[in-house]
């Protein structure tokens, strides 16, 4: 990518799109710092993370990835899960992690997935659905109340109903939490529907970025124009 | 025979879950552990030698392979190796050192009071090597469970279970893994430690095949014991260094030499590992009989032998097995 310019505000939701090899993943992997920069700065919530590890800046950011193994623990229980994804600090404390009142809470926050986690607390991730694992994933990564939720195209791996229930949900977070969001799809449909601004991102730069109602007015086939020249 | 291979297979536990933290915690394949595990055996005869008592002789022999592990540690995170080359030439490295600790290649303790001499005397030598290593292997494990109900134990687990997801949550993968290998080679030393003091020498050469000792038993304690809570699996380790030694206390006694060990160490591994492979293998051939049975249908050749195909068993040793 080069001389790329992006200032996403508190409370936009980006939905980014762009063919294959354009350059999406480099930019959203840039900014959760798999990538290195090699020139320019990035900043999150006001600090300077150009030269930090991805450990470092989760204390502002969030991932949900687009495979569903990659965003959870397969080994560990949902509630390790949970418990990981609950405070993005202290990884390295020295205090005891399972508390008989944290499962309760536990509970409460599995239950409005639909998806019966919240009896599964001890099931060792490994065995859920792909659907399961992207909703505990997408909840994990915004239980943390992150800065910035990186969206990695994470319905791309599932069926179409699971991918329509997994985008409901994550509107749902995004808007009770008032996040910022910004999200890599492939589905245009998605990228028109959901958020509040639309990047298209092609040969490395940003081609296209409208929000508000010019976004709202943007058709699929002006957009299928863009994406063909 | 059998009280006899308790009592060592005591000794040897701390470096099977040593060999089990890095293996199955953090999903590596440490060779760093023929190297510590002398290294523990060297520092802490040197140290008794130069008028240390067994106890703190013994901790400096686990800080040691602590030290070790560290630089298995920082070879793998910060200059990016193969964990197999780091702790080849970690453990390359170290006889060289073990060398210099010892000064010769064997060094016999003297007089020195080593731990069994802290227990009365009149108890048979059966009985004091089972205490100390019950009250060793103990520490260690009560350690470990309690490190693995905090917060830190279970980054040290997401780690090595998931380290994309787990740099993701925050956790700084570089660290877990040093301190694994450090962890892992401290138990492993201290192993050697109380080795040395029961073989009353340390040797140069008694880190060979302790790899494939620690490894053979890890998949047999397994075999025995499974479970997913810490302290159970924690526990099958200590029955697999026992039903290791009991195995190769058994073939002493059939009359093999002791040069013959080493290979046998290696068959047994390629046995434990070969196992659950042809376990699964005969279920899938059983399910299937079943089920043509079922359908009515015995003489199918064809079908038979595409599903035998398709079932490709899963290896314990096989880093993809999840």
């Amino acid at each position: 990518m080069k001389d790329v310019s992006l200032t996403i505000a508190p409370g936009d939701f980006v939905a980014v799109i762009g063919n294959n090899g354009a350059g999406k993943s480099t930019l959203l992997n840039t900014i959760a710092g798999t990538l290195p920069t090699d020139a320019g700065e990035l900043c999150l919530a006001g600090h300077n993370v150009t030269k930090k590890s991805v450990a470092y800046r989760a204390k502002w950011l969030s991932r949900v990835f687009q495979d569903p193994k990659l965003g959870t623990a397969g080994e560990l229980s949902v509630a390790q899960n949970l418990t990981l994804a609950q405070q993005h600090t202290g990884s390295m404390s020295l205090h005891r992690y399972r508390r008989a009142s944290q499962t309760a809470a536990y509970r409460d926050l599995l239950r409005p997935l639909n998806m019966g986690l919240e009896d599964r607390l001890t099931t060792q991730v490994k065995y859920l659905s792909g659907g399961q694992r992207q909703a505990l994933s997408l909840l994990m990564a915004t239980l943390s109340q992150p800065d910035l939720l990186l969206l990695d195209e994470h319905t791309a791996a599932l069926d179409p109903q699971t991918s329509r229930q997994v985008m409901a949900l994550t509107q749902t977070i995004v808007e009770t939490n008032q996040l910022t969001t910004m999200m890599i799809t492939h589905k245009m449909s998605d990228a028109l529907t959901y958020g509040n601004r639309l990047v298209m991102v092609q040969d490395g730069q940003i081609k296209l970025d409208v929000r508000g109602a010019a976004k709202a007015n943007l058709k699929q086939a002006e957009l299928m124009a863009l994406f063909a020249e | 025979m059998l009280i006899t291979s308790i009592g060592q297979g005591l000794l040897w536990a701390p470096l099977v879950i040593g060999v089990f933290l890095t293996f199955r915690i953090l999903d590596i394949p440490d060779l760093t552990t023929e190297g510590s595990f002398p290294l523990g055996a060297a520092v802490t005869v040197s140290a008794m030698l130069s008028g240390q008592s067994a106890v703190v002789a013994s901790l400096l022999g686990f800080l040691a392979g602590c030290v070790a592990g560290w630089v298995t540690g920082m070879l793998d995170t910060k200059l990016h190796m193969p964990s197999l080359l780091a702790g080849i030439l970690t453990m390359t490295g170290l006889y060289s050192i073990n060398m210099h600790v010892m000064g010769k290649s064997n060094v016999p303790l003297l007089t020195q009071r080593v731990l069994t001499n802290y227990l009365p005397v009149a108890w048979s030598s059966d009985v004091q090597t089972i205490v100390v290593g019950l009250v060793v292997t103990g520490v260690v494990m009560a350690l470990l469970i309690w490190l693995f109900k905090t917060r830190l134990g279970l980054s040290l687990m997401a780690t090595g279970d998931n380290p994309a997801m787990s740099a993701a949550n925050g956790i700084y993968t570089d660290r877990m893994v040093i301190l694994g290998y450090m962890v892992s080679n401290g138990c492993i030393a201290l192993s050697g430690a109380l080795i040395a003091q029961s073989n009353g020498y340390a040797d140069i050469g008694m880190g060979i095949g302790t790899i494939v000792i620690g490894l053979a038993s890890v998949l047999v304690g397994e075999i025995f014991l499974h479970g997913r809570q810490m302290w159970v699996r924690l526990s099958g380790m200590v029955v697999g260094a026992i039903i290791y030694r009991f195995l190769l206390t058994v073939a002493m006694g059939l009359g093999f030499p002791v040069d013959d060990l080493k290979i046998l160490s290696a068959i047994i591994l390629v046995v434990v590992i070969c196992l659950p492979i042809l376990r699964t293998k005969a279920k899938t051939r059983q399910q299937l009989k079943r089920y043509l049975k079922q359908i009515g249908a015995d003489e199918h050749e064809s079908t038979t032998s595409s599903l035998k195909r398709q079932a490709s068993p899963e290896g314990l040793l096989s880093r993809d097995s999840k």
